[in-house]
């Protein structure tokens, strides 16, 4: 295993309030954006190689992470109604620095524009003056989606599969 | 990527942007403030950073929010900078900060 060399996110992400608002237009169906969104094998091919795993029912939990490499985020499904919008609870478990900004919420917003989809990621509910670690990664996760589903490509910016490489 | 291009190559429209960058979420009669600029004029500018994607506004109660949205510059970073050597884009752009420090 080589040494995990984390990109930091925190440095040239623009500060935010409570809220920190990610749009993107994809070129597909919300059907398979949706997929694309809950598929454990798809979700890490644009989330720095990890996989994202749960039954997807309201209520339900979800982990993300690389068993025996990193453990990345958990929470709750608070919403799921497919192909449109899912909102969860999401604790970042990265590092100790993400993990002391405790609970906060990402909603992923799916509305069909034309051929296309405009996808919504709202992380919301941050305390004041939070680290932006917790969400400057969301650019680059979704340009990576973006790349996946419309190329079957994955991003090679530095850190884009950072935890696949440091499993291998 | 045309209409990124197009929304940043106003300095009024850079400007609203760095306001945004300064405090993320903000009215557009916040905005109107920190300009000096009609309030026709600041919505004219919103639109079209509206319709690049750079800027995403959402409701709250009754008010609507403006907030940056950094996706469409990271997708100009995968395609323009990230393939041109970023340590020299990086490495030019400290130049040019410290110089006019």
């Amino acid at each position: 295993m080589q040494e995990l060399k984390p990109v930091s996110f925190a440095e040239g992400t623009a500060p935010v309030g409570d809220t920190a608002v990610f749009e993107i237009f994809i070129k597909t169906t919300p059907e398979r954006l949706w997929k694309a969104i809950t598929d454990p094998e798809q979700r890490a091919k644009y989330s720095f190689g990890v996989p994202t795993s749960s039954d997807w029912t309201e209520g339900s939990s979800y982990e993300a992470g690389v068993p025996g490499v990193a453990q990345i985020a958990a929470g709750r499904n608070l919403v799921v109604d497919p192909p449109r919008l899912l909102v969860q609870s999401f604790t970042a478990l990265w590092s100790d620095d993400v993990r002391a900004i405790g609970e906060t919420r990402v909603s992923w917003e799916i509305e069909p524009v034309g051929g296309s989809c405009r996808l919504t990621v709202v992380h919301d509910q941050l305390p004041e003056g939070v680290n932006a670690e917790i969400y400057g990664g969301w650019p680059m996760v979704l340009s990576g989606l973006k790349t996946l589903l419309e190329t079957g490509e994955l991003l090679d910016t530095p850190g884009s599969l950072m935890y696949a490489q440091a499993g291998e | 990527m045309d209409l990124v291009f197009k929304a940043l190559a106003d300095p009024t429209r850079r400007e609203l942007l760095d306001e945004l960058f300064r405090q993320d979420g903000q009215t557009l009669t916040a905005l109107e403030e920190r300009l000096p600029m009609t309030r026709f004029g600041v919505m004219k500018h919103l639109r079209v950073l509206e319709e690049a994607g750079l800027v995403v506004t959402r409701k709250r109660g009754r008010e609507k929010l403006h907030f940056l949205n950094p996706v469409p510059i990271r997708l100009i970073y995968n395609r323009w900078v990230s393939k041109y050597q970023e340590p020299w884009a990086a490495g030019l752009a400290e130049l040019k900060t410290d110089l006019e420090a």
